[in-house]
């Protein structure tokens, strides 16, 4: 459902102008994993967007619990020490909003409690003035076990709680739930655009939202769920013309090879992840999607067991999508890469540049590409499955991308081998992936693709021009692996993409610090949304 | 961040490098190619050369299991299989609240995504009824605002009757192959709603999902009772406007008396306010679920036009050739020209409208002078004949007599080899569909393949007839959605233009192009169009 992208001179998207997304909701009740969710989704889509977490500008700014006044996170009268550190915390965040939107950013979502109508009338307020389109998105949720597991799981390995007793502090933080209960208001307020998830989505009330962008937002999270599940990405076999588009090819003999020892890697992987979670691989299904290209149909074919051998519990049901075809290198299918610079300079010297958006004649950017599987993104989101993608390696880089969280400018640059099982696991506030080789045969790496092709060769004199990496085979799809995907031109940054990178390396420090978490606490982030 | 299309197109290779002179190595033995021909395009020997080499490494398949094999230029693909699919979608809401609206919307989406979808509507049961038996007896039956009172234990009967057999007609439709039907009544209770949830309970596989037409403006509820009492109901029939009005007013008087709206949360439902300003959807499970609702979120109704322009005739058309990104012709360029004047004539000066090309340059070069803001969509683009592309039909004939016909056989499934099906080419058009409801005025200039998908979408007509739909050249379509279909009007402008309208070969005496829909707009009473 996404629509045509193009810029206004303002840089924002979609004509949607500037939107600010007023998270709303008690502690614990799913606004972090719902706000991060959201802010993967935009800005895979290319929209500059940022979650500010009250919370976590709090810890900051101010330090943890143990730092605050006692009465900090009660409600009713506050001392006139408390009131001036919330004060200073709130202003301090909301500042840090409008920094984000006059440094070019479009959506912000600002995950904070806003539990009283007076202080969401009054945080909406100074952004409308401002022309920013406001919408509440309040999570509901009144299932007390839901609840209690997401304090356990997320919340009391919170700086807040270092070196507490788990169950002193499953209590402590039921006691500040309570207490923001007793003031909260439930978001009731018809004049403003709202949007009320109630159990993880299992009811949605929208009032008033209008717009291209908002309805997006909608209709994504209308998709999403909670449910543990496995994706796992690998890529078709080799086929007989690597570097064709058009000639759709069948799977070499390596490639019918390919396809049997991927199975054979599924399932052993699958079967001892499912073992490691203690679920039953009875009561688990594996969805297959593949391309409606000959050779990615054909490296599920092993999976399709023989109708007479399958049992109930091996069947896999593979799903061809249409919308999953590899990059379109349009003109320059079938070149190598220094006939296509030979014959296409000018467009050549452009693509270099910058490998995401441009599009070579008839060709699609990776920008196109990720406009046309965004219903399959919105499919895989909705999925509650463990699902097997098996796929080309440009539509692999851009699903991966998305689930990992990278900036749209960077998906050229993921790679993706052939001969490695991506295991992608959906946690509480992003994914966790591994991947697991188990293919070397021909076609594993750039160098050698094309081997299945032994009388095709002749184009293959241009290799090398690209500082002797990717094999003049399919270039255009497998461009990235050589150049990471990096634009070459030395211009400066853009504020925006300053403002990007930084956040995105301090995500990766983050990333790094849940890696050290993950021995102890099985991989969590360790994010507290109140303040 | 990078990453979109810049309006000012410089995207677009607009300047073609002219190398055509320049002699390169030649890529396969014997074959001096143009060099910026496609290396596996079906105009060249590679491919014959390719198929037959490879024909060995495709025993690699195991026995029991024969995959699929392409050759040639491409073939069939079948339609994804939609069997698991079973849903039945009740209407709720009082009467003149679009529920016959909605449902006749949501039926057209999704026949075009080839659901097979059905509408049983109670009143044409209720009206069909009542004609039969006014045959027979020759008494015609009462269907007044008396006939509809809760007071009027008999009449309550005979319409609860009716809303079962209504129902029992559904399912066994939905057990014969259908995926979606509608039913569509005011199931104004929740005694009713109840009994339908029992009802379909007792089918395995179905499910039910409810959706409430909620509306107190009083303006959009007078607008549905003027369009019902003049749209020619049968209930009204040799009544005065006036008193239709008046009974009709009071038909509804007697529904809201018992009419309670959706609470029970247990129910699979989405409750749509006053056409979609407050929507609430509780326990929505499920792909295709997901799908209507979000549809239903995305309708308007206020009033606006459609316009389809194919691009002109472009240097391609002229040749014979299909696909490519060449310019426009001089007739071509002559068209664009001309397009500026007759749209503002049409729809105004002041009028606001948003002018959406492909991003192939015919159609940019089309749309250059008009006064309108442009976006461009690449989804737009035609659809792609894979080895096919730049060659003309009796090139295809020539090298690949056999798939030729083929495609004539089944044109709607046939997939270029490295290209697209017809039926592709709706798959990527879904978003543009959706983003086109949303919108208001539209003007769209496109290609042939794609304009037949897209005006088979607003006419309802079947998949099978979809890729013969007659979209000539320097034509402007216009499209004025109403309540129950489209109105057309067409303006063709007096600029010659090559003819690219394949007949569908070996049909039945010249049904050379399919036939103008007429009165699309008409509400269907009876039930019986279809």
């Amino acid at each position: 459902m996404v629509g045509p992208l193009f810029t206004t001179d303002s840089g924002l998207l979609y004509h949607a102008g500037k939107i600010i997304i007023i998270a709303v909701g008690l502690p614990a009740r799913g606004k972090t994993h719902i706000c991060r969710a959201l802010e993967r989704y935009l800005r895979w889509s290319g929209v500059k967007t940022q979650v500010i977490s009250l919370g976590d500008y709090r810890r900051k700014t101010v330090g943890g619990a143990q730092q605050l006044p006692p009465d900090y996170f009660t409600f009713g009268k506050k001392s006139a020490q408390t009131a001036a550190v919330r004060k200073k915390v709130k202003d301090g965040c909301e500042q840090l909003i409008l920094d984000f939107f006059d440094r070019g950013g479009q959506v912000a979502i600002y995950d904070a409690n806003n539990g009283t109508r007076a202080s969401r009338k009054e945080v909406a307020e100074k952004f409308e003035a401002r022309g920013i389109h406001v919408v509440f998105l309040e999570s509901v949720c009144n299932n007390n076990d839901i609840i209690e597991a997401n304090i356990r799981s997320v919340k009391i390995s919170s700086p807040d709680y270092r070196g507490w007793l788990p169950e002193k502090a499953v209590a402590d933080y039921w006691s500040r739930i309570r207490d923001h209960e007793k003031y909260y208001e439930p978001v009731e307020e018809t004049e403003w655009p709202f949007i009320r998830i109630f159990d993880v989505g299992d009811k949605i009330i929208v009032n008033r939202i209008q717009g291209y962008l908002q309805t997006k937002i909608i209709f994504f999270l209308m998709n999403i769920h909670n449910r543990f599940r496995v994706i796992y990405f690998a890529r078709s076999g080799q086929s007989l013309i690597e570097h064709s588009y058009k000639a759709d090819s069948d799977l070499s003999p390596a490639g019918w090879e390919y396809a049997e020892k991927l199975k054979q890697a599924v399932m052993a992987r699958r079967a001892e992840a499912l073992k490691e979670r203690g679920l039953n691989p009875e009561e688990r299904r594996l969805v297959i999607w593949t391309s409606t290209r000959l050779r990615s149909h054909h490296t599920a074919w092993p999976f399709v067991a023989p109708i007479s051998t399958l049992s109930p519990t091996s069947m896999h049901g593979t799903v061809d999508k249409n919308q999953m075809l590899e990059i379109n290198p349009g003109v320059w299918d079938g070149l190598s890469p220094e006939d296509a610079r030979r014959l296409y300079p000018e467009e050549f010297e452009r693509f270099v540049m910058d490998p995401y958006t441009f599009r070579a004649p008839r060709a699609e950017s990776y920008h196109d590409l990720s406009v046309r599987l965004e219903p399959t993104l919105i499919e895989l989101e909705r999925e509650q499955e463990d699902l097997l993608i098996i796929g080309h390696a440009s539509v692999i880089r851009c699903l991966l991308a998305y689930l990992i969280g990278l900036p749209a400018s960077e998906v050229p640059a993921v790679e993706v081998a052939r001969g490695d099982l991506i295991e992608v696991v959906p946690t509480s506030y992003g994914v966790r992936s591994q991947s697991f080789h188990f293919w070397s045969g021909p076609g594993r790496s750039a160098d050698d693709e094309g081997d299945g092709d032994r009388d095709w060769e002749e184009g293959e004199d241009g290799m090398g021009g690209l500082g002797g990496g990717t094999g003049g085979k399919n270039f255009y799809e497998n461009y990235a692996e050589d150049t990471s995907g990096k634009r070459r031109d030395s211009k400066a940054e853009s504020e925006w993409e300053e403002f990007e990178r930084e956040h995105h390396e301090n995500e990766k420090g983050k990333e790094e610090q849940e890696r050290d978490h993950d021995e102890h606490d099985d991989g969590r982030t360790v994010i507290v949304d109140s303040v | 961040m990078a990453g979109q299309d810049t309006l000012d197109g410089t995207n677009l290779p607009l300047v073609v490098t002219a190398l055509s002179n320049e002699m390169t190595k030649s890529t396969a033995a014997g074959e001096a190619t143009n060099p910026k021909r496609a290396q596996f395009g079906a105009l060249g020997p590679r491919l014959k050369e390719f198929d037959q080499s490879s024909a060995s490494s495709r025993r690699a398949s195991r026995p029991s299991s024969p995959p699929r094999t392409v050759v040639g230029i491409g073939g069939k693909a079948p339609k994804p299989d939609y069997s698991e699919a079973k849903i039945v979608v009740a209407m709720v809401g009082l009467p003149a609240r679009g529920k016959s609206y909605l449902s006749n919307k949501l039926q057209r989406y999704l026949q075009w995504l080839e659901y097979d979808v059905k509408v049983f509507n109670v009143g044409q049961l209720r009206r069909k009824r009542a004609r039969q038996s006014a045959e027979v007896t020759g008494k015609k039956a009462d269907h007044t605002a008396a006939y509809f009172s809760y007071q009027n234990d008999q009449a309550m009967q005979l319409r609860e009757q009716l809303a079962e057999e209504s129902l029992d007609m559904l399912i066994q439709w939905l057990k014969d192959g259908g995926n979606v039907g509608i039913h569509d009544a005011t199931n104004s209770t929740r005694l009713r709603r109840s009994k339908i949830l029992e009802r379909v309970s007792k089918e395995p596989g179905i499910v039910v999902m409810y959706i409430e037409s909620f509306c107190d403006d009083p303006a959009i509820i007078a607008a549905n009772v003027a369009l019902k009492v003049s749209s020619g109901d049968p209930d009204y029939k040799n009544m005065s406007k006036e008193d239709a009005e008046r009974d009709f007013l009071n038909r509804i008087r007697e529904y809201q008396a018992v009419y309670e709206t959706i609470t029970e949360e247990h129910l699979s439902h989405v409750r749509i306010v006053n056409v979609g300003d407050q929507v609430t959807m509780s326990r929505i499970h499920g792909y295709l679920q997901s799908r209507i609702v979000f549809y239903l979120m995305n309708l308007h109704l206020k009033p606006r036009s459609i316009f389809f322009s194919r691009h002109g005739e472009s240097e391609f058309n002229v040749e014979g050739k299909i696909g490519g990104d060449s310019l426009l012709s001089p007739r071509g360029l002559e068209y664009a020209r001309a397009l500026p004047a007759l749209i503002t004539d049409n729809i105004g000066k002041d009028t606001e409208l948003t002018v959406w090309t492909s991003s192939l340059r015919r159609t940019i070069q089309t749309g250059s002078f008009l006064p309108y803001q442009k976006l461009t969509w690449k989804s737009l683009d035609e659809l792609d004949a894979g080895v096919c592309d730049g060659m003309t039909y009796e090139e295809i004939e020539e090298q690949y007599p056999d798939d030729y016909a083929n495609r004539d056989d089944d044109k709607f499934n046939y997939r270029y080899r490295g290209g697209e099906s017809y039926r592709d080419v709706v798959t990527r058009l879904e978003p543009v569909i959706m983003e086109l409801e949303r919108q208001e005025n539209i003007m769209i200039i496109g290609h042939q393949a794609i304009l037949r998908c897209l005006y088979a979408y607003f006419h309802n007509l079947p998949q099978a007839d979809l890729p013969y739909i007659k979209i000539p050249l320097h034509t402007v379509i216009k499209l004025t959605p109403k309540a129950y279909g489209c109105d057309e009007e067409r303006y063709p402008l007096p600029i010659g233009a090559v003819d690219t309208h394949r007949p569908k070969p070996k049909t039945p005496a010249n049904s050379s192009a399919i036939e103008l829909p007429i009165s699309t707009s008409a509400r269907d009473y009876y039930g019986d169009k279809s």
